[in-house]
Parts: structure tokens; C-alpha cells; sequence
């Protein structure tokens, strides 16, 4: 408790409600510039934050000085760094994005509540994630996730159109569907064990109680339905492809992340002993992912309606990892690159889909015909993007997709290793029908609105961070080997 | 919604209950016993209701974030609403609620002020007692004593989330000095009595305003 290093990461919660909070105070369209440099700062903090870890190994952070079980515990290991790392480097980018995104002359459909409410509405979601990131208790990881499903639903539906609002209103339902069987496990847990510290829990042994079984039922359903893994995807295009472009970004690279970061911090942890039983379950429904996402993404009409898909697609590949987790890590390795490279580069999708929208006032993917020569460094930063959805070398998704065939080689099982190829040429089709309508000759040539560039030049950053990340992956994977601290 | 879809929501809505309840029957005896713990700690935490010791002090974290929930769902609200005409005036309606309200309100402030109070040492705190201002605001309203609101000013917004952000600052003012929400022992007490003072007028207004925003502007 008496530890030498001054211990950062609450502050990674409580910067971004304070300045969600000032924010709202500040007035409706206010409190860019505070958003900025609250975000600026915990990127800042988050660096510092993977340093010391890399140095002096996992962090805990006993909230009031109490410590499990009385208390909640804050952790930080390897697994939960990389997530904020992504977090607040994603956040950053698109909140620059944003800032000139949500001007007055964005009158597109992307209304005034969108713009009047974003900032203190992301701040709060971003909150929540890094508040997720860090806990290690599940009642305070219920909290952290009603505030993610609310603060996610209202970026939805902000001063949006009655389909913005029906899609909200269906991610509502189905969140609170999900937190209340998350909050209903959490509860067994609680009546079995008498305590929610992660910590203090002991793993599931084959002669647990049933409460305990019925929990990892009703907790894996939840964080499923929320990260939207095939069956439970049909909440997430309607919503992720009707929002504004920033908040689409902030949705498809990170929200359905923090979830499965949940499910992947309870399969290998209180729950791992389950994994020798049904690990093929979410390998099988994430192969059906991959192929049921690409494939609506190839006859999807819409641009943003296409990316959505993409995100269904590309969650798959974060499921594939489970039959395969072994002592080597390559799956884990697999699954956090993957989630790092994805995040990164559907958050730049998202973002020149936000361009192609802003200059032409029209989202279908037909309408993109002749773009090519007009606005180049935005549909590179979308080709970009593609190398890394596709797993092209030497994107981070190449590095995602290889460790994960790697892993199903390793240990024989050529299916899985088939599913991530054919995958990978799925997602080339529908990149390169985007960017083939792209360059299309076309002889109307509707005049474009002139677009900031700042919003080309932070997708083509991100973009070509995705592609960079593969090059120096390995080392920001060695930050997996930091284990928790105990 | 056709009848095997819905024989089949009824069937594993079934299938779910009955687990739970062979869950239930079948609960160990747990490992950890919590209450002890808190009885324990009771004396340390500042107050002497354990309710309030665990939720201010002990897992004072949780509550920091249930009240960014419930300002969460406010700021929700008002991006979802379009601004709108409002008729200011009151207008004279049937006298027996208005008679009903004006006696009744002074006591719900005075009960709010009591259950803020209270929630040192039994059943009560800034949750309940911001509860009570609230049901006061709907009750001014539904008397027609008092308008729905329409976009709140800056005044209504810092008092939106003025509680959290009173409780954010306590919690940096703590962190700084090491910890987050660990109170010093001899000033535990004051701070959570800080906090609550701004969480129940926060409160009120929030749960208020769920209400009066939403509120129909023509029931004036």
C-alpha cells in the first residue's frame, strides 16, 4: 500500500468526468478545447502509466485505502494497458476529428443535439471505459457498464432522426437486457462466494455450485449481446451506420471492445476452467460472424452501412481466439492485436466514410464514383484502413491474423486457420468495391463542399498508424507479459 | 410476433426462473462474510450507519459512478429533446391539489433536510432525501404551481452536476495525496456530510428533471 510510485490511473476516470461535467456547464456545442487537452492529458498519463508498468510489473490500487473485499480494488495488468492505450490514443484522434466535424455547416442530418451534447456525452463514455479498463470488481464493472451502455445510447440518439432514434432505442433495450443479466450473475456470485472482488474469487472449479454456473451463463450472454458477436450483431449496424461519423468511430473501434475485453478478462480468469468445455462456442460464432459481417457488407448500399457490417466481420476474428488460447499466448496475442489494429483503423473508416458524407451530402456507396481524384488522402486513408481489415502485410491486422494462424497450426487445427483466410479475402472484396466505385469514371460531377482538412489528415493518421502498428507489434505486445499484481 | 417465437420466449423465460430458483435453494454458505467486515470497520469509516459507511466510504467509488449514471441519463435527455414553446404562467386550475401541494412541500424540504441528515447514523442520505426533493418538484407541478422546464440555463446546469463535480473534486483533492477516496480518518465525517449536502441537491434537481423536462408543457 505504502508504494513508492505515485499511482496515476484513477485519474484516467476522473479527468474525463470532470471534464464531461464543465463541459455540460459550459453550455450545449461547448468545451471542445477542455476535452482536448483532458484527453491530451491522459494519453499523456496512459503513456507514463505503461512505462512504470513495464518497469516495475502490474499495479493495484486499493480505492479508499481499504482493499478487497471490504473495498474496490483498482488493477492494471498488461491486458487492461494495452485497451487504454488504445482507449485514449483512438479518443484523441477522433475528438480532433470531431472538433471540426461538428461545425455549423454540418447540417447533413447530423443535427444540433449531436453537436450540442457530444462533449460531455464522450466524455463520460470515455469514462466508463477507462473505469472498466481498471476495475477489478464485479459490481463496480456493472456500474462502469451501465454508464458505457447510457453514455453510448445517447451519442446514438442525439438530436438524431426518427431511424437514429429507433436504432438507439434498440440499443437501449438490448444493453439494459445485458446489464440486468450481467448485474443477475453478478448477484449469484455475490449469494455463493460473499464477496465481488476479482481478487478475493475463487476460480470455478468443476464442483461449483449451480449459482455459479447459471452466472457464467447469464455474465457470458450479457458481454456477448453487448459486443454484438453473431447472433446477437442486429442491434449494432442500425446504430453504429446511423450515428455521426465521430461517434460511429468511437462506437465500432472502442465500445464493443471494452465488452469483449470483459469477457476475455473473465474466460481467463474466474471463469477459465469453462473454456476446456465450450471454447469452442464463441470460435464458432465468431467464424459465423466473419462470414455473415462480410457478406452483408458486400451487398450493403450505404458506406457507413458497409463499415457497420465490417465491425460485425471484424469482431468475429476477436472470438476465433478462444478454442485456440493455449500457455504459448499466441491467441491472447492475437486477439489484443487484433482488437489494437481493428480499433485503429474502423475508427479511420468511420471517419473518411464522415468526409465522403460532409463533401457530397450523400452516403451510398455508388455515389462515391469518381471520388478518387478528389479527395485522395482520404480514400488512401480509407485503403489504408482496408490493408489493415484485410490483413495485408505489414498492417497490424496482417501481425493479428498471422500470430492467430500461427496458434491454430501450432496446435493442428487447420479450420480455424481456413476461416481467417477466407475471411481476409472477403474483406478484400468489399474494400475494393468501395475503392473501385472510387475510382470509377463518372460524367456528372456534382460540386463538393470544401472539407477541413483536418478531417482527412486525422483518419489518414490512424489509418496509417493501423498499418504501422504491425512493424513494431511485437512490442507493444510485450506488454501482455506483464501479469497482475497480486 | 408469431406464437412459436413466443412460446419460446415463454419457455426459456421459464426454463431461466426455474434455475434460479434450484440456484438459490442450493447457495453454499458463503467464504467471506461481509457484514463483519463493515461491522469492523464501522468506526473508522466516519459514520455509524453501516448503509451509509459502505456507500459513501467503503465503496464510495461505486457511488461516484451511479452519480455520473444518473447525470449520464439527464444530459442524455436533453440531447434527445428538441427545444420547445413553453407557457411560463400557471394557470388557475382545481383548488384542492394547489391547497394539497402548498402544505405538503414545505415538509417534503424539511423530511429531505432531516434524511440528509439522518444518514450519518440511520436509514436515510443524500439519495433518499434528493428522492423526497424531487417528488416536491413533480408535486409543485402537477398542482400547476410550477412550469416543466425547457433548456436549463447555466444556473439549473451547474446545479445539475454540481454534486458530482463537488464529489470529483473531493476524490482529486484525496487522489493527490496518494489514494483515491481514502478520507483521512478525523475529517471522514465532514467530507462525506460535503458531499452528501451536494449530492442531495443534485440529486433532486436530476430526478427532477427527468420529470419536468419531459413534463407535457399544455398540462400547465
Amino acid at each position: 500500500m505504502n508504494d513508492p510510485v505515485y499511482d496515476v490511473a484513477p485519474w484516467l476516470v476522473l479527468l474525463p468526468l470532470a471534464w464531461a461535467g464543465l463541459a455540460f456547464v459550459w453550455g450545449p456545442g461547448r468545451g471542445a478545447r477542455l476535452a482536448l487537452a483532458g484527453t491530451a492529458l491522459q494519453l499523456l498519463l496512459t503513456l507514463r502509466l505503461a512505462a512504470e508498468l513495464l518497469s516495475l510489473g502490474g499495479r493495484r490500487h486499493a480505492v479508499g485505502g481499504w482493499g478487497a473485499p471490504l473495498g474496490i480494488d483498482l488493477a492494471v495488468d498488461g491486458l487492461s494497458m494495452t485497451m487504454l492505450l488504445l482507449t485514449q490514443a483512438v479518443a484523441f484522434a477522433v475528438f480532433i476529428y470531431a472538433r471540426a466535424y461538428f461545425t455549423d455547416r454540418s447540417a447533413d442530418g447530423d443535427g444540433h443535439g449531436a453537436r450540442n451534447h457530444f462533449w460531455p456525452l464522450a466524455g463520460f463514455l470515455l469514462a466508463a471505459m477507462n473505469a472498466l479498463y481498471l476495475s477489478a470488481d464485479l459490481f463496480n464493472l456493472y456500474v462502469t457498464l451501465e454508464l458505457l451502455g447510457l453514455a453510448a445510447v445517447g451519442l446514438v440518439a442525439a438530436g438524431g432522426n426518427a431511424a437514429q432514434v429507433s436504432a438507439a432505442l434498440r440499443y437501449l433495450l438490448v444493453s439494459l437486457l445485458a446489464s440486468g443479466a450481467y448485474l443477475l450473475g453478478v448477484a449469484l456470485i455475490y449469494g455463493s462466494y460473499g464477496t465481488v472482488a476479482l481478487s478475493a474469487l475463487p476460480l470455478m472449479s468443476a464442483d461449483a455450485p449451480l449459482a455459479v454456473a447459471l452466472a457464467a451463463a447469464l455474465m457470458g450472454v450479457a458481454l456477448l449481446l453487448k459486443t454484438a458477436l453473431f447472433p446477437f450483431h442486429f442491434w449494432l449496424p442500425p446504430a453504429h451506420g446511423g450515428a455521426p461519423a465521430p461517434v460511429s468511430a468511437l462506437l465500432s473501434a472502442l465500445v464493443v471492445k471494452a465488452t469483449f475485453y470483459l469477457f476475455l478478462r473473465l474466460g481467463l480468469g474466474l471463469f477459465a476452467p469453462l473454456g476446456e468445455t465450450i471454447a469452442w462456442l464463441p470460435g464458432l460464432l465468431g467464424s459465423a460472424a466473419i462470414f455473415w459481417g462480410s457478406w452483408q457488407a458486400l451487398r450493403a448500399q450505404r458506406l457507413k452501412m458497409l463499415v457497420a457490417y465490417s465491425t460485425v466481420a471484424q469482431l468475429g476474428y476477436l472470438f476465433l481466439i478462444f478454442p485456440l488460447l493455449a500457455p504459448d499466448g499466441l491467441a491472447l496475442q492475437a486477439g489484443v492485436m487484433q482488437a489494437l489494429s481493428h480499433g485503429l483503423a474502423k475508427a479511420a473508416m468511420f471517419m473518411t466514410a464522415g468526409v465522403f458524407l460532409q463533401v457530397s451530402g450523400r452516403d451510398a456507396v455508388a455515389d462515391l464514383a469518381g471520388v478518387a481524384g478528389r479527395l485522395p488522402v482520404t480514400l488512401f486513408a480509407f485503403g489504408l484502413a482496408g490493408v489493415t481489415l484485410m490483413g495485408l502485410p505489414p498492417s497490424g491486422g496482417f501481425l493479428a491474423k498471422w500470430l492467430l494462424i500461427d496458434a491454430a497450426l501450432a496446435q493442428g487445427r487447420w479450420g480455424w486457420a481456413a476461416v481467417v483466410i477466407a475471411g481476409g479475402l472477403l474483406t478484400a472484396l468489399y474494400v475494393f468495391r468501395v475503392v473501385r466505385q472510387a475510382f470509377a469514371s463518372t460524367e456528372a460531377r456534382p460540386p463538393l463542399a470544401p472539407v477541413p482538412r483536418t478531417l482527412e489528415w486525422t483518419a489518414f493518421a490512424l489509418a496509417a498508424a493501423s498499418v504501422l502498428l504491425g512493424l513494431r507489434g511485437m512490442e507493444v505486445l510485450h506488454l501482455l507479459d506483464v501479469g497482475a499484481a497480486s | 410476433m408469431n406464437r412459436a417465437l413466443r412460446a419460446a420466449v415463454v419457455l426459456g423465460a421459464g426454463l431461466l426462473a426455474a434455475l434460479l430458483v434450484a440456484a438459490i435453494l442450493a447457495l453454499p454458505v458463503p467464504a467471506v462474510r461481509l457484514p463483519a467486515l463493515v461491522a469492523a470497520h464501522l468506526p473508522a469509516s466516519g459514520v455509524t450507519h453501516p448503509v451509509t459507511a459502505v456507500l459513501l466510504n467503503f465503496r464510495g467509488y461505486d457511488t461516484l459512478l451511479e452519480v455520473a449514471v444518473l447525470a449520464l441519463a439527464l444530459v442524455g435527455l436533453l440531447a434527445q429533446s428538441p427545444p420547445r414553446e413553453l407557457t411560463h404562467a400557471p394557470s388557475p386550475g382545481e383548488p384542492v391539489l394547489p391547497l394539497l401541494a402548498r402544505v405538503l412541500v414545505p415538509f417534503l424540504i424539511l423530511s429531505a433536510g432531516y434524511l440528509l441528515w439522518a444518514g450519518a447514523h440511520r436509514p436515510g442520505g443524500a439519495f433518499q432525501a434528493g428522492a423526497v426533493l424531487a417528488a416536491a418538484a413533480v408535486v409543485l407541478h402537477l398542482a400547476r404551481l410550477w412550469p416543466a422546464w425547457d433548456r436549463p440555463g447555466r444556473g439549473l446546469r451547474l446545479g445539475l452536476v454540481g454534486g458530482l463535480l463537488l464529489f470529483l473534486a473531493v476524490a482529486a483533492a484525496l487522489l493527490a495525496g496518494g489514494t483515491l477516496l481514502r478520507y483521512p480518518p478525523q475529517l471522514a465525517g465532514t467530507l462525506i456530510l460535503l458531499i452528501e449536502i451536494g449530492l442531495t441537491v443534485s440529486l433532486g434537481l436530476l430526478l427532477a428533471g427527468l420529470f419536468l423536462f419531459l413534463a407535457e408543457p399544455r398540462s400547465l
